[in-house]
């Protein structure tokens, strides 16, 4: 069950010692069904933090997102740990980023928050729309209850959960320093539904299905940056010299932009759907991932995200592997 | 009587196996289609995804990629780590609806000039099949 | 002001000769998102929507753009073809707003020749707003669900007809080229838009007053707030890409083989390579002063430049903010913020 005292004793206690920068939690948003990532330096500013349905930022992003600046003459760099909040699937960012030491284990103190499923807000804005005012939701009884100003709604998870949480398989952090409260039942098995229907179609009609998703990307790049394993100081889409992807926007490079981006996360993306989330435009993104991932399990048994200790996928072989196609 | 259209087809080969290869092949004077564009690199495990990629956005209506046979590699494990990359690169270029005939790999060695011969009429020929591949490519599309 | 109307039967018939004419483009979706497209004969646009995804600054001013062609070892370049007769169809009298903002922009020192001739070339014709969006501030921003500005003429859906406002002599030509699809308006017509359009501004329920914005920005230039609020930043393009007076460009030259192109595209103030010196220093080298110059240019340095600010309320970018970056909440505490 989610005690939001704790939680917010937990992130006192935690930003008041000396080892540790700041902590990274949800607050309410402004408005309808939005959270924010809460940045927590004093005590005192751990009374917005919050943990509900709402909560989909995965926030493992921000422990790779920070900007370096140099340092000033006689300025020694911070080496203090930053304290994250995570979900059963924030939890997994952590540990494959851990996996290709993008982040040390010293730098970040885990808080786990067991997870019942978050919100899909189109979903919810669908239901509930029109809310100019913050709206807040909590977990009951397998339901979801929403506190909207005409009184509160209970809703099935069914109709408003994202889809990845239906066939969530890790509802629980799989590493941290400190569990927040007892876990949680896993929810469902994974058979990769989605990925099997679109590759049962013709080559053709799946170019088609693309072409109209990709066609409206705008390349905003939001997908390349709200993911916590895209964290290249240097990206390849931002080169000019040589630009291996042209930063027009048609079809042609759309498409390339896509496939270099879901590429770069085969054996690494630990299905968030954040990419997804953030889409303005709203291309199943999860959906192009999800083949890779899928494709991993099955052919190297290789689950991204959950052994610190295991070596990525891409810089480790068994000569063995299967090789089917190659002539 | 409609001119048959000849593919495009870019290979990368590694230097020390299926570039000589290809060269015993040349030396013995075997026959084969000229509708590859030979790129030398030094390890198949060099062959960036974003190569093939860019190819078929330039012009390729195939793409191959030959190295050295598994435990042969000059750099011990470089092909081990290429058949891993491209292994999930040909399943997602599937995905997306590009022709699996337009995406191959290949080991030959450098005493396989024969082998050369046929895995070249064989991935021309399944690009010959697989047709010109202008929906992705650059210049065609608002330039 | 010149009032006709078109009935809903007759409106099918209305598109397909505006089609016939020039190039019609009309809200339409792709993928999920909805943005102004051309209309192929027989496809019906999307009308009933609070805002397209993108707005129609993307037919004026395309995400990319070919300034010229240009090959190798010759000196010769060759420039596209003149820009095609257009009608944008349903644009949102804060989206028409935002044209006539970036206006300024394009025809300030430089005329730009390749916006001008477009929008010169462009016909807007409007939709009134019957019902805003959660994020909608338009008044606070100077307009309103059926403000005028920047269209040439304005649809107010009636319930049974369209209410058509011919405001400029672009928007004549279309009234007369239309003309036997049309009717007179009667007076209770006008009338009842006008109560539409008021009923739909009372409507708005989310908004700032922004006297003084301007002036208060430059003294709050080192305020802790700006890190407060670029702190869960993520660095994308979302807000800017989508924002209809959002207007930078970038200049790129494409290669292939032996020809190339010079195009423009839509840059964001909010990439980190947007002000990347070729040095390799960065004078924006964080999200914060991303932020502030993200702020600063939209409610201070263009209205130092032009008089009016660059922000027309269309609410896309609290809408579409993946960590809930508020505009109006960031405008209300630079209001509150002691100096």
């Amino acid at each position: 069950m989610v005690d939001l005292e704790k939680l917010k004793n937990v992130a006192r206690e935690t930003v008041s010692r000396d080892d540790v920068k700041y902590l990274i939690g949800w607050r309410q948003g402004t408005y309808g069904f939005r959270v924010s990532p809460h940045f927590v330096k004093e005590p005192d500013e751990a009374e917005k933090l919050i943990f509900s349905p709402l909560c989909t930022n995965n926030l493992a992003t921000y422990l790779v997102l920070t900007e370096r600046l140099p340092l000033l003459r006689g300025e020694q760099p911070d080496s203090r740990k930053v304290a994250l909040m995570v979900k059963g699937c924030d939890s997994r960012a952590v540990v494959q980023q851990l996996i290709e030491q993008g982040i040390n284990r010293e730098s970040v103190f885990i808080i786990g928050c067991p997870c019942e499923g978050v919100i899909d807000l189109k979903k919810v804005e669908e239901k509930f729309s029109n809310q100019p005012g913050p709206v807040q939701a909590r977990w009951s009884n397998g339901k979801i209850v929403f506190h909207l100003p005409d009184g509160d709604k209970e809703v099935p998870k069914g109709e408003v959960l994202a889809a990845k949480c239906l066939s969530c398989r890790y509802p629980n952090p799989v590493i941290t320093d400190l569990m927040l409260w007892e876990e949680v039942q896993t929810r469902g098995s994974d058979e990769y539904e989605d990925v099997k229907e679109l590759e049962a179609k013709s080559p053709q009609e799946r170019w088609l299905f693309w072409e109209d998703k990709f066609s409206s990307c705008i390349r905003c790049y939001s997908c390349r940056n709200v993911c916590p394993m895209c964290y290249c100081e240097d990206c390849v889409l931002d080169r000019l010299n040589p630009a291996w992807v042209f930063r027009s926007n048609n079809i042609s490079e759309n498409t390339a932009f896509q496939l270099a981006r879901a590429f770069h996360l085969a054996g690494r993306c630990i299905e968030c759907g954040e990419c997804e989330r953030v889409c303005p435009v709203g291309i199943p993104l999860t959906k192009l991932n999800r083949k890779l991932a899928k494709e991993v399990k099955e052919k190297y048994e290789y689950i991204p995200g959950l052994d610190p200790e295991s070596k990525p996928l891409q810089s480790s072989y068994r000569p063995d592997d299967k090789e089917d196609f190659i002539l | 009587m409609k001119e048959q259209f000849e593919p495009n087809v870019v290979a990368f080969l590694c230097n020390w196996c299926s570039y000589a290869g290809a060269d015993l092949a040349g030396t013995s004077r075997i026959q084969y289609p000229s509708n590859l564009n030979v790129i030398r690199v030094m390890c198949s495990g060099r062959v960036n995804p974003l190569f093939v990629i860019n190819a078929l956005q330039q012009g390729a209506d195939g793409v191959l990629i030959s190295g050295c046979h598994p435990g042969d590699c000059h750099y011990m494990e470089g092909n081990f780590y290429a058949r891993r990359r491209f292994t999930l690169m040909k399943e997602l270029l599937e995905y997306v609806g590009v022709d699996s005939r337009r995406f191959n790999m290949s080991w030959v060695s450098a005493s396989e000039g024969s082998k050369w011969k046929d895995v070249v009429q064989g991935v021309v020929e399944k690009a010959k099949e697989a047709g010109p591949f202008e929906q992705f490519r650059r210049n065609k599309i608002n330039w | 002001m010149d009032y006709k109307k078109v009935s809903k039967d007759k409106f099918g018939d209305f598109i397909a000769m505006l089609g016939k004419q020039k190039k019609l483009y009309a809200p339409q979706k792709e993928g999920e998102s909805l943005k102004f497209m051309p209309v192929a004969a027989g496809s019906q646009p999307v009308l009933a929507f609070p805002n397209t995804t993108v707005p129609p600054k993307s037919v004026l001013f395309p995400q990319t753009e070919t300034l010229y062609r240009f090959e190798q070892g010759n000196t010769d370049i060759s420039l596209p073809g003149e820009a095609e007769e257009g009608v944008l169809l349903g644009v949102r009298p804060c989206d028409a707003r935002a044209m006539a903002i970036v206006d300024s922009l394009f025809s300030w020192d430089v005329d730009d020749p390749y916006y001008l001739e477009r929008r010169e070339k462009t016909t807007l014709l409007g939709l009134s707003c019957l019902e805003p969006g959660t994020n909608c501030f338009c008044s606070s921003m100077g307009g309103g669900p059926a403000s005028t500005e920047g269209l040439d003429m304005l649809l107010t859906d009636l319930g049974e007809a369209f209410l058509l406002q011919t405001l400029t002599e672009k928007g004549e030509k279309i009234n007369l080229s239309v003309q036997e699809l049309l009717e007179e308006a009667a007076e209770e017509d006008v009338k009842f838009a006008e109560k539409l359009s008021r009923e739909a501004a009372a409507r708005i329920t989310r908004g700032i007053n922004a006297d003084g914005i301007p002036e208060k920005l430059p003294e709050i230039w080192e305020s802790p707030l700006w890190k407060d609020f670029s702190e869960s930043c993520l660095g994308c393009g979302i807000c800017t890409f989508l924002c209809p007076t959002c207007h930078c460009f970038d200049i790129q030259d494409e290669m292939e083989g032996f020809e190339g192109r010079r195009c423009r595209m839509w840059d964001s103030c909010m990439f980190s390579e947007y002000t990347l010196h070729a040095s390799g220093h960065n004078p924006r080298p964080s999200r914060r002063e991303r932020t502030r110059n993200r702020v600063n240019h939209k409610y201070s340095y263009f209205v130092k430049n032009f008089g009016k600010i660059a922000c027309v309320g269309c609410g896309r970018c609290i809408n579409l903010c993946p960590v809930n970056i508020d505009i109006l909440d960031i405008l209300s505490q630079v209001v509150k913020e002691a100096i």
